[in-house]
């Protein structure tokens, strides 16, 4: 703004005389006016709007899109104050928080940053941090301070989305993260977990990502994440196995424990690993299907193939067989026990016990081929029909003495000629021999039937009248037993001074017997010694019963 | 009053630096001033271009009270937390925290006082022109109280910046000022600038001698 200059005055005006009349007052001088552009001052205003300009269209850019968040609850998230936040970089903020028409969610709306635009697609993810303390550790501690926050996956899809259904629990795997995820079928969850740990050789490589039952066909599936570079040791090859607590197991061969680490004792966790003596496999594919296997021993155990389904009939109680008892043949476990159930034998009017079993036959190994070929059928049900003719029978044992586990035991016992025959459905029925315990049984009820029979009752009677009759006869023997008894007395006094007698002459130390014994035996001693003496001296030199005694040996010099 | 006495009093000049009173002298020739004899002041019947300058800042603060209002005037850091604080975020949340007086106050300052001396600023500066014996002694009183609270809307700006001075914890909390912080100290000075332009002369430009006449 131009001021015009206030030039000094060049000379001072005389100053105006009272009374002030207009006509007396001093005239001011005339200066020039710079020139100057009157409408400069409406820079101003104009500035001021290219500032303002400029400051809401910088704020408009720095807003992104607008996205709505569904979630079950809201707890912790506040409009205006939740953030939302990618590898803890605040990409957006909470504007308002609402609930679904329905009344069954919450919607949560976020402002976006312009430079988080690209977060708003499709396959972004969603949800909201809070202190969790769970198996797979602790997290989101800093919110206890902070408050919840929004945290976010971002997506990969260029298709753009602006309302999104967010998760209740962070994801386990974040996009990006390298490493594999494949599935395990399993039959139990045990204390799996999201986040238990996967380990390999004792070393966590991974995390149980997910878990899903499918109602429709009853069947477990948990998702498991393994890092890079561990994938490459997923190979088709390799067996999983639940490694969750403590794995206590009592069966014929005892008590086992199993556990893997401590942490895995406590959250649950799996281990895989690969069977030993397998051939070099590819590393598995991502989400390839593995089975889940209760333990590492059966995981790691050669695969066991086709089942022959086993039927056996026992004529004896089953206490201790339990379903999953071993089936033995002659110390290799070739199958597991499925089902244990009475049966009624409606002729015999007895129970007989109903034992179905599966028989791996692969677990043979190579036997398996050359009995196949021996048989000349293809058929494992065959070989064991072939085994059954040559006297093979199942038979019940003691694994146990201690529990009375019982397993059953394939084995050659001689005995009446049977067959094993296939049924339609493929179940051989394999012919039984008596356990070792109930052969016992027989033998020892005749030995008890055999003691029962001796007559104990008359012998007894025989007994007791012997036994009155000796009494008599003592009776009558009393009198002539009384004179006997006092001539037995009085022989017994004079015994007894003839003793002292000797003792006085003969056994007392100043007897002169003793002396002169004494005296005799300390002379037969002496003479003993100087054989001795002599005896060792000839030993050393026989030669001086020729030479006589050598003289001294020589004292050595120094 | 006569004619003479009024063109007497139209006639005269008195400097504002000296307090010289001269007979105002006849201009014929555009572009020359008149200067006081005694000490040289430019002597002038009311301020050069009162209403365009007036008129410029009043525009520009109206202008910027659009982004002080809508952008963040304080960035509060803490640990954990990153906030942004508009005025009138910052008057809801204390009305929500139940400090009623203190919303108040704030609103008072920031939002209405801005608002109404704007307001104020505009109404003086167009019926200077359009409505000249409109109310003059209310207006010359609206222009006192106008130039008496002006300074009073800075209020916020030093809070913001003593804030920002002080709390400086590092990475635990630190409070810096918006954008919305500078549009507003541009309002407030705008508005104060506006203010000084305006010459309340002008009021009375025309007036009888006695203001409550007319």
């Amino acid at each position: 703004m131009a001021e015009s200059p206030d030039d000094p005055p060049p000379a001072p005006a005389p100053p105006p005389a009272a009374p002030v009349v207009a006509a007396d007052l001093p005239q001011p001088r005339l200066i020039r006016a710079r020139r100057w552009n009157v409408s400069l001052v409406w820079l101003v205003p104009a500035i001021a709007l290219a500032i303002a300009a400029s400051m809401l269209v910088r704020s408009v850019f720095l807003t992104g899109p607008r996205i709505e968040i569904e979630f079950k609850s809201a707890e912790g998230v506040e409009a205006g104050k939740t953030e939302v936040r990618y590898k803890e970089v605040i990409i957006g903020k909470v504007v308002a928080v609402s609930l679904r028409d329905d009344r069954e969610r919450v919607v949560v709306v976020v402002q976006l940053d312009r430079s988080a635009a690209r977060f708003a697609v499709e396959d972004t993810s969603f949800w909201v941090v809070r202190p969790r303390i769970g198996a797979a550790g602790v997290s989101g501690l800093g919110t206890l301070i902070s408050g919840a926050y929004i945290g976010t996956d971002a997506g990969v899809s260029t298709k753009s989305r602006s309302e999104f259904v967010g998760l209740e629990a962070p994801p386990f795997v974040l996009r990006g993260e390298p490493g594999s995820i494949f599935v395990l079928k399993a039959t139990d969850l045990g204390s799996l977990d999201f986040g238990s740990p996967v380990f390999h050789r004792r070393t966590p490589v991974g995390r149980v990502v997910g878990y899903t039952l499918d109602a429709d066909r009853d069947e477990l599936s948990v998702k498991i994440f393994v890092e890079a570079p561990y994938q490459k040791l997923v190979t088709t090859n390799t067996r999983f196995w639940n490694a969750s607590g403590i794995d206590l197991t009592l069966n014929a061969s005892g008590l086992s424990v199993n556990t893997q680490t401590l942490a895995s004792v406590l959250a649950g966790g799996m281990a895989f690993d690969t069977p030993p003596g397998s051939a070099p496999a590819q590393p598995a594919p991502e989400n390839t299907v593995f089975t889940l296997f209760d333990d590492r021993r059966t995981a790691l155990a050669p695969a066991d193939g086709v089942a022959v389904p086993v039927r056996m009939v026992f004529d004896q109680t089953v206490r201790g067989l339990t379903p999953g008892a071993a089936i033995d043949l002659l110390g290799v476990d070739i199958g597991r026990v499925r089902t244990v159930a009475l049966q009624y034998d409606a002729k015999r009017k007895r129970f007989p016990v109903e034992v179905t079993a599966e028989i791996y036959p692969l677990r043979l190994g190579p036997v398996r081929s050359a009995l196949l070929r021996d048989v000349g059928v293809p058929s494992d049900a065959a070989v064991l029909q072939e085994l059954a003719a040559h006297g093979l029978r199942a038979q019940l044992r003691t694994g146990n003495l201690l529990t009375g586990q019982l397993y059953v035991a394939l084995d050659f016992i001689p005995g009446p000629a049977r067959t094993a025959t296939i049924e339609e459905d493929g179940t051989v029925r394999m012919p039984t021999a008596p356990g070792t315990l109930s052969e016992l049984q027989p033998q020892i009820a005749e030995i008890v039937g055999k003691v029962s029979k001796i007559p104990f009752d008359e012998i007894g009677r025989d007994l007791r009248t012997t036994l009155s009759r000796a009494s008599a006869a003592i009776g009558q023997l009393t009198p002539d037993a009384q004179k006997a008894l006092a001539e037995v007395q009085r022989t017994l006094a004079r015994a007894q001074t003839t003793l002292d007698n000797l003792d006085r002459n003969v056994t007392d130390p100043s007897a002169p017997v003793q002396r002169n014994l004494e005296d005799t035996l300390i002379e037969l001693q002496r003479t003993a010694r100087a054989l001795r003496v002599l005896a060792d001296y000839l030993q050393q030199h026989p030669e001086s019963l020729l030479r006589g005694k050598p003289a001294d040996a020589p004292v050595p010099k120094r | 009053m006569s004619d003479a006495a009024r063109r007497d009093a139209q006639e005269l000049l008195g400097c504002e630096s000296c307090g010289l009173v001269s007979a105002a002298a006849v201009i014929d020739e555009p572009g020359l001033l008149q200067q006081c004899p005694r000490c040289g002041h430019v002597l002038r019947a009311t301020k050069p271009f009162a209403l365009q300058r007036t008129w410029a800042c009043v525009l520009a603060a109206a202008v910027l009270y659009v982004p002080a209002n809508a952008l963040p005037v304080m960035v509060t850091t803490s640990a954990f937390q990153h906030d942004e604080h508009t005025l009138l975020g910052g008057i809801h949340e204390l009305w929500l925290d139940g400090s009623w007086f203190l919303a108040a106050i704030v609103f008072i300052a920031s939002i209405a006082v801005p608002m109404l001396k704007i307001g104020a600023l505009g109404l003086l500066a167009w019926t200077v022109r359009h409505r000249p014996e409109w109310r003059r002694l209310e207006r010359a009183r609206l222009y006192r109280l106008v130039e008496a609270v002006g300074h009073w809307s800075m209020l916020d700006v030093y809070v913001v910046v003593l804030l920002a001075a002080t709390v400086r914890f590092g990475p635990l909390a630190s409070v810096g000022a918006g954008l919305g912080l500078l549009a507003f100290t541009a309002v407030v000075v705008l508005t104060m600038f506006a203010t000084w332009s305006f010459d309340p002369r002008m009021i009375w430009r025309d007036a009888p001698a006695n203001g409550r006449v007319a």
